[in-house]
């Protein structure tokens, strides 16, 4: 069957790449949209909103990675030098910041971010978004640390990785290359791909919180704007109100769907988002059997 | 077993005693200057017959006072000036001029708080075990409809759509456009339902806030259920437990034993469609009861990470929908109050609920392993 397609069928055959495509398309087709019926003021502030939840969440893969992996093999590398005390330690350290609702800590990040703003030390936008990223992997980096602890304990128990050191190669070569790289990457793309999706959700729910609870301490103002936090904006929530009208009169669709452009796209935008990372990691769990 | 159980106490121990020092550290939200000068002047303001904004009754303490330390000038300005910052304090308070309530723990604040966590513990009760169900549920049921090879919606249509084209026949082109609608609806629906299953629940809340009573404990429950990914994500996992069950060695077997494995509906042989949507799931005689038994296994220590993921729904739900008289919007107030003794108390409690939690999973992991005579136990 494949042997008939095209490239570009064969290519789309896949179900992470039709997801990936149909993601951009739905956003691109809403950029057309609101270009038409969003006055210029909204748009730019939608755009920009979009981007920085896009850069936060990006900012997030790249540091569960760099964390996720140097913890997951930094645990493995503990136990096998014989280091128990430090190991177990560990463990139950990060056992410990696994019962932490992700929420109660994200929120504690985020007080701590605005003693540092009114203190004047974090004062670039750059470096507050930043902080807002690492303030979400420290939650979300143990799922990728536990998919990395898992491949090495699965390639530990078969004869590869025996055989491999016979060789005379490295640990942290087999390890690191070996195992992660050259046989695991499906999966950590996986686990990337799904904390992406998690980025974005408890990025904008803890926006949306902070910009609700018309803080004084903790207040939105004071961030890089965001889809959460451009939800939560008197406009957009009368916009969102407005969609339960649509179920008493089906014929104010149209209305919705131009006269309150601006939380419809926002929250369109994040419901879309999260609905095709998810068929785009599934795309991948299918392919690769994972 | 014992192990694990020490070792949720050392984390509540652990956490309990962060908290404390944090507290210490920081003087548990409270000014210490501010607290001084409220000792020094309290014994002068509890006097009933003082009133310290009378200016006649301020001369008159200052010359008692001076009567009584005739040298110490300096200390009574100092004291007099203490109660003017006081009074000061009181008057731009927030606390004052809200009538809220002191910062700190008080008794009142406790008896409020109390039943606010009971109820939370209830709704997290009720939301953890009906989120259980659904995954459960929901996961079979994909799975069976994977294993029948039933093709998605839309592709089903344009099939049947696309086998009508060839006939270049209009009338049997349009039955089969017209024809196969109810599918498309199906589709629609089925977007639709995607759709509530991924929005944040704020989301779903405020659209329904004009139409409904979204301050409502069935509608927090529902709410908890469905939103936020919630059911679809575990669900998804469950249904890939069972993906990974079902390519074991033991389905080969339990087949050439004679077991069931046609998954059509209803049929002799086949799955009893009622079976799925049961509490206890059973499909005695069929392949399926023993890759769901083995996937329900491995799934329950998922329970506790979906036990977190809930709290996070839930804390969502309760601040992002300023539902009044409920536990996390109360937080939330404390938050914005900066009353981080309440909070960090808040936290606590929370994170006792999620050990409790974990504690529970590990107890009923531990009794099925007994059951299946899992070898984990004896490691």
């Amino acid at each position: 069957m494949n042997a008939r397609r095209s490239p570009s069928g064969r290519w789309l055959a896949n179900e992470e790449y039709r997801w990936a495509l149909l993601w951009l398309g739905g956003l691109a087709l809403l950029w057309i949209w609101n270009t038409l019926y969003l006055n210029p003021p909204a748009l730019a502030q939608l755009e920009q909103a979009f981007v920085n939840t896009l850069i936060g969440a990006a900012a997030v893969v790249v540091m569960t990675l760099l964390l996720g992996w140097s913890v997951g093999t930094g645990l493995y590398f503990l136990e096998s030098r014989g280091r128990r005390m430090v190991s177990l330690g560990l463990t139950f350290a990060l056992n410990l910041l696994r019962s932490v609702p992700q929420m109660v800590g994200i929120l504690a990040g985020y007080i701590i971010l605005t003693i540092l703003i009114q203190r004047e030390v974090l004062q670039s936008p750059a470096l507050q978004v930043l902080w807002m990223a690492f303030t979400v992997t420290a939650f979300t980096f143990l799922e990728l640390a536990d998919v990395i602890r898992e491949r090495i304990d699965f390639y530990r128990r078969s004869d590869f990785f025996d055989a491999m050191l016979c060789c005379g190669i490295r640990e942290s070569r087999i390890v690191n290359i070996e195992i992660l790289w050259k046989n695991s990457v499906a999966h950590v793309l996986q686990k990337l791909i799904a904390v992406f999706g998690m980025a974005i959700f408890l990025q904008c729910s803890i926006d949306f919180i902070i910009s609700v609870g018309l803080s004084r301490e903790v207040s939105l103002s004071n961030f890089p704007v965001t889809l959460g936090g451009l939800l939560a904006t008197l406009d957009s929530k009368q916009d969102i109100l407005a969609i339960s009208t649509f179920f008493t009169n089906p014929a104010y669709l149209l209305r919705l769907a131009t006269t309150h452009l601006q939380g419809i796209s926002v929250a369109f935008a994040i419901v879309f988002t999260l609905l095709c990372v998810y068929k785009v990691s599934n795309g991948i769990v299918r392919r690769y059997r994972l | 077993m014992k192990g694990t159980l020490h070792t949720h106490l050392l984390s509540i121990l652990v956490v309990a005693g962060a908290f404390a020092l944090i507290l210490a550290a920081t003087g548990g939200g409270t000014d210490p200057e501010a607290e001084a000068r409220r000792r020094l002047v309290a014994p002068f303001l509890e006097l009933e017959f003082f009133d310290a904004g009378d200016p006649l009754h301020r001369a008159l303490l200052k010359e008692t006072l001076r009567l009584y330390y005739p040298s110490s000038e300096e200390k009574i300005d100092s004291l007099l000036q203490a109660i003017d910052a006081y009074r000061q304090e009181q008057f731009v308070s927030e606390t004052e001029k809200t009538g809220a309530e002191a910062l700190g723990w008080t008794s009142r604040k406790v008896a409020r708080l109390i039943p606010m966590y009971l109820q939370f513990t209830v709704i997290y009760g009720i939301v953890l075990l009906l989120t259980l169900y659904g995954a459960q549920t929901l996961g079979t049921y994909r799975f069976i409809l994977d294993r029948r090879g039933t093709p998605p919606l839309l592709r089903a249509y344009w099939r049947r759509v696309a086998a009508a084209l060839p006939t270049r026949n209009l009338l049997r082109i349009a039955a089969a456009v017209f024809g196969n609608l109810p599918l498309l609806g199906l589709a629609l629906l089925k977007g639709f339902a995607y759709a509530i299953l991924f929005a944040p629940a704020y989301v779903i809340a405020y659209s329904l806030k004009t139409r409904f009573d979204t301050d409502s404990y069935l509608f927090m429950i529902v709410l908890g259920v469905v939103s936020n990914g919630m059911v679809i994500t575990y669900a998804n996992k469950f249904y890939l437990y069972l993906i990974h069950e079902s390519r074991k060695g033991y389905v080969e077997t339990a087949i050439v034993k004679n077991l069931a494995r046609t998954f059509q509906w209803g049929v002799p042989g086949g799955i009893p469609r009622r079976a799925v949507f049961r509490i206890r799931k059973h499909f005695g005689g069929h392949v399926l009861q023993h890759i769901y038994e083995n996937a329900r296994f491995q799934y329950i220590p998922a329970l506790k990470e979906q036990a977190t993921f809930l709290v996070t729904g839930l804390i969502i739900i309760e601040m992002a929908l300023n539902i009044q008289g409920h536990f996390c919007y109360e937080m939330l107030q404390n938050i914005l109050r900066t009353d981080y003794t309440v909070v960090a108390g808040m936290l606590l409690a929370i994170f006792v609920l999620v050990k409790a939690t974990d504690i529970l999973v590990d107890l009923w992991y531990e009794r099925e392993a007994r059951r299946y005579g899992h070898p984990e136990l004896d490691q």
